[in-house]
């Protein structure tokens, strides 16, 4: 196991010095490569701070808390501010708590809600056929500061989301931006809990 | 010669009868549908289920299923499939997953926000009420889930629509694929819909569904699929599996008899008549009977009446062979010699069948008892014909003699072999109670054991109930109340301490009239926690101080409050006509008479199995609610109906001993005609057993048929026992070939009629072949094995 990683992450290294040198010669960064990369994370903890910009509304609205993940398809987004609020998907389950109030449904069976679930699930835990199932993906940049465009594959979705934009630093997200059909917007900023990129990826 | 007056006066009653018969049975209705094998007098909780069983919205639930082509296909189908449906008005609702479709709901909903969130109490207009609420609503905005709710959240802004979807949306949602619900598991999409009729209306659910196919031809032309299944798709095609099979065995038992007769009577056209003018008199009587006493007949009870088939040929074999001249006696005198010699006991074996059928008459089944009523009556026609118009018409019996001669020698021969056998079948019959001893109760059929769809039919069934999350065996609470008021109020009452089950992880869900449908006290106080229009705007004002939302856009949302302060109540009759008007109706069913108002909670079990204890202890403050365990309730039923189904076929058995016993004086020749038989039904039940075979109720009547048939065979070798013993020993006796192998004919065609069931496909009809047949065969070659006959 210890073996592979490191093979693998030698992989990416060599990856990423290939993108240097040959420049625009090649697309060597592509989504395959990404997906690589997310994928050795296969657990991990982050704040966020999200902002959302709504036509309608005199100001923007500000939340913040935490994000955690584990492979394969456990994701939880927990509010802290201005009030707690908790989604976490597990596998096609997403339980919804506001308060003392608590519901749970399928996440299929909310096309609306899984395209935002399934792109930062998809995309924490390097889950390229989730991703593929919903989204046409671009991937550009490179290992050290990559932007993933997911553009929604149904056209009733697309109704809804214009694209996700997810960027990051090597195997970490570090922002995640949702362009909404009417011109809303939100923007989550987030940040590692573990700062250390070389401590977390072997630690499973 | 000439017949006294009075037989004449018989034969024209008997045709009078027949005509009569006739004019019934053209009017009879005819059902097919399986509430007639439920109960007639439920405990409370079955008395739910059955209603559901009978008329509720299960039994008009249609599942239906698209396959074939690509997703888009099969969306683009499902949506212009269901919007024929819904214009054809034969379905109250049609559900696809398509939300477009619920326009007219959601605007229902949204303008009865105030009297229908869940949210909306006194707490909810004060300062810090409304800003928690605008706080809530606006955390949806920005994200997909608030494209839907923007532009309502000036008029919404504390987000009451979205808490009333909230709990009125199902946790177990279907899968939504291209904006149409489709399957997890396969692909394909799915929906449902709720016909207008009832479950019970088998002709207007069959044009339901003729509609369904006939609406699909389009689709099926591009490639696409239909699967149709429910209770009422069940119902309907279990009667025309019924309707084919009870016409296929009516003519391969009547072509095999006839065959069978034709042999035995050599070819004699005129004696194949007669032989089966007693047969049609015994259906025709059985079928009249139960239609008068019933109102209608039932397809299982008509494809159960074939065998009559069998059983009736045997009183004309009796008598067309027994009352045949002897050589160089006087002819004209069979009948009279008949009725002296055999009649008594073709007369006591009618009576132990009767006997037998009549413990029927009392099950609380009423498909059971037209069974009973149908056997009693058939059986007492058939013999009466024999006994009245025989006489007449066949004086000296059947003149040909076919195979006869042969046939009696045969079974002359078996008797010689038989009794040698006696102790080896003894020993089998030991062996039988052993294994009957060792092995698990063999009776362990269910409910399901009666209906004739087969098992790919169930899966169809289940898949699709899996895919839209409408799970069958689900467990139900029942509350009764005397009027729709305190019926919804005790809904709430049960929802509070449901929502605690929640809370702890008991359960994942319910549904409640009370979400769809408020109680009027509920309703009134929502109603009075909206504060006047004055009080709101201060209240506003200071709410949104610093908010996302400014008070003065939000004038909209103060006037619909005030227009909610005095819009009158809701009720179920008042949803009539609206898209809620399904839903409602099928979580509170209406009372009337002495009927109560009755309001269901279905649950959603969690991730652990549902706990009934634990349910009913949650539950035990509100007196008048009843946890009801479909499943479980429905193995009780049968459990009950199976066990006073034994209970009733041991009196039965005991009738018929004591009916024997009165008219032998006996007690020695009541033990003589009693072992033949119980040993019959021992083995048949310990080779059943052996085989694995889970018995039911139908095995129990088999098993009632097998000693009803079997006693009269026993009877017969009695009677000659009887009188060879009342002989001076010594006395050369020769045994009557003729009667030998009368009986050896009348087992015969009884044999066929029941093997015939056996091979049929409704569960029903193969459960009584496959005891009846082995079971008289048996009962045939034991009695002779057993009651000894001397030869001379």
């Amino acid at each position: 196991m210890q073996q592979r990683i490191d093979r693998r992450r030698l992989l990416v290294g060599l990856f990423a010095a290939a993108t240097f040198t040959a420049r625009a010669q090649t697309p060597a960064f592509a989504l395959e490569q990404l997906m690589q990369l997310l994928g050795q994370v296969k657990t991990g903890e982050a704040s966020f701070v999200e902002k959302r910009y709504v036509s309608m509304l005199e100001r923007t609205l500000e939340t913040s808390g935490k994000l955690t993940f584990e492979a394969p398809d456990s994701f939880m987004r927990e509010t802290l501010k201005p009030r707690h609020e908790r989604m976490a998907v597990v596998g096609n389950m997403v339980t919804m708590s506001v308060g003392s109030r608590s519901r749970t449904v399928p996440l299929d069976s909310v096309p609306e809600a899984a395209v935002i679930f399934e792109a930062i699930r998809g995309t924490l835990t390097g889950n390229r056929a989730a991703l593929e199932r919903h989204f046409a993906p671009t991937v550009s940049g490179a290992p050290a500061r990559w932007t993933l465009e997911l553009v929604p594959l149904m056209p009733r979705l697309r109704e809804l989301v214009m694209s996700v934009r997810v960027s990051g630093q090597q195997a970490y997200v570090r922002e995640v931006v949702v362009a909404m059909a009417d011109g809303d917007r939100s923007v989550m900023t987030i940040t590692p809990v573990i700062a250390d990129p070389a401590a977390s990826a072997p630690a499973r | 010669m000439t017949a006294p007056r009075s037989r004449l006066l018989a034969v024209a009653l008997w045709a009078l009868g027949i005509l009569a018969a006739i004019g019934i049975t053209v009017r009879t209705h005819f059902v097919a549908d399986l509430s007639a094998f439920l109960p007639r007098s439920p405990s409370a909780e079955q008395a739910v289920l059955l209603d559901q069983l009978r008329s509720g919205i299960a039994a008009r639930l249609v599942l239906i299923g698209i396959e074939g082509g690509t997703p888009e296909t099969r969306s683009g189908a499902s949506l212009a499939y269901a919007k024929t449906l819904r214009a054809s008005g034969l379905f109250d609702a049609v559900h696809n997953g398509d939300n477009s479709a619920f326009e007219a709901t959601g605007k229902f909903l949204f303008e009865h926000r105030y009297l229908l969130s869940p949210a909306v109490d006194a707490q909810r207009f004060t300062v810090d009420g409304l800003r928690a609420g605008i706080d809530d609503a606006t955390s949806l905005l920005g994200t997909p889930a608030g494209a839907a709710i923007k532009s309502v959240i000036l008029r919404d802004p504390t987000g009451e629509t979205v808490r009333m979807a909230e709990s009125m949306l199902p946790t177990q949602a279907p899968k939504s694929e291209g904006g149409v619900w489709s399957s997890r598991t396969t692909p394909r999409a799915v929906l449902i819909a709720t016909t207008h009729a009832d479950g019970g209306d088998l002709d207007a659910q069959e044009r339901a569904l003729t509609l369904l196919r006939t609406s699909f031809a389009p689709y099926e032309a591009k490639g696409l699929r239909l699967l149709v299944s429910g209770s009422g798709s069940f119902a309907v095609a279990s009667r025309a599996q019924i309707k084919s099979e009870v016409e296929r065995l009516a003519i391969a038992g009547g072509v095999a008899i006839v065959a069978l007769l034709l042999v035995a009577f050599g070819g004699s056209l005129r004696t194949l008549v007669t032989a089966l003018l007693p047969v049609a008199t015994g259906v025709l009587a059985g079928i009249a009977t139960v239609s008068l006493v019933f109102g209608n007949v039932h397809g299982i009870t008509l494809g159960f009446g074939t065998t009559l088939i069998g059983e009736a040929v045997d009183y004309a074999i009796y008598y067309l062979i027994q009352a045949r001249t002897p050589p160089g006696a006087q002819p004209g005198g069979g009948a009279q010699r008949w009725l002296g010699a055999s009649w008594p006991t073709v007369r006591l074996g009618l009576l132990t069948s009767v006997c037998g059928f009549a413990a029927l008459l009392f099950s609380g089944f009423p498909g059971l008892a037209q069974l009973g009523v149908f056997s009693i009556a058939g059986l007492v026609g058939a013999a009466l014909t024999t006994r009245y118009v025989f006489t007449v018409i066949a004086p000296d019996g059947a003149p040909g003699m076919g195979l006869r001669q042969r046939l009696g020698h045969a079974v002359g021969w078996c008797t010689d072999v038989l009794p040698r056998l006696r102790w080896p079948l003894v020993a089998v019959t030991v062996i039988s109670v052993m294994t009957l001893a060792l092995l698990p109760s063999p009776w362990r059929g269910d409910l399901s054991s009666l209906s004739p769809a087969g098992a790919d039919k169930m899966k169809l069934d289940a898949d699709l109930r899996a895919d839209v999350g409408a799970t069958d065996a689900g467990t139900l609470i029942a509350v009764s109340a005397p009027d729709e008021a305190s019926a919804l109020a005790q809904a709430e009452a049960i929802g509070t301490r449901l929502d605690k089950l929640i809370d702890s992880g008991a359960i994942a869900g319910y549904e409640s009239p009370a979400r769809v449908l408020p109680s009027p006290a509920t309703q009134k106080a929502r109603q009075q926690s909206l504060p006047d229009a004055e009080t709101l705007r201060t209240r506003l004002a200071q709410a949104t101080v610093d908010g996302p939302l400014p008070a003065d856009r939000l004038g909209a949302f103060i006037a619909d409050v005030q227009a909610a302060r005095t819009q009158p109540l809701i009720t179920r009759a008042s949803l009539q006509g609206t898209p809620l008007a399904g839903a409602i109706d099928a979580l509170l069913i209406a009372g009337s008479g002495d009927r109560p108002w009755r309001a269901l909670l279905s649950l959603q079990p969690g991730a652990k199995p549902l706990d009934a204890a634990q349910l009913r202890a949650a539950i035990a403050d509100v007196p008048a609610a009843r946890v009801v365990a479909i499943k479980p309730e429905l193995d009780a039923l049968y459990a009950r109906y199976l066990h006073e189904a034994t209970l009733q076929a041991l009196l039965g058995a005991l009738a018929v001993c004591a009916l024997l016993l009165l008219h032998l004086r006996s007690w020695r020749r009541l033990w003589r005609i009693t072992q033949p038989v119980a040993a019959a039904v021992l083995i048949v039940l310990a080779v059943l057993s052996a085989a694995g075979v889970a018995l039911g109720i139908l095995h129990l009547v088999g098993l009632l048929l097998s000693v009803a048939i079997g006693s009269n065979y026993a009877l017969f070798f009695d009677q000659i026992r009887d009188q060879q013993e009342r002989q001076p020993p010594g006395t050369k006796l020769a045994i009557d070939n003729d009667t030998l192998a009368s009986l050896a004919l009348a087992n015969l065609t009884a044999v066929i009629s029941f093997c015939l069931l056996a091979v049929s496909s409704i569960p029903a009809l193969y459960a009584i072949g496959e005891v009846v047949a082995p079971g008289i065969l048996l009962s045939l070659l034991l009695s002779a094995a057993f009651i000894s006959t001397r030869r001379g």
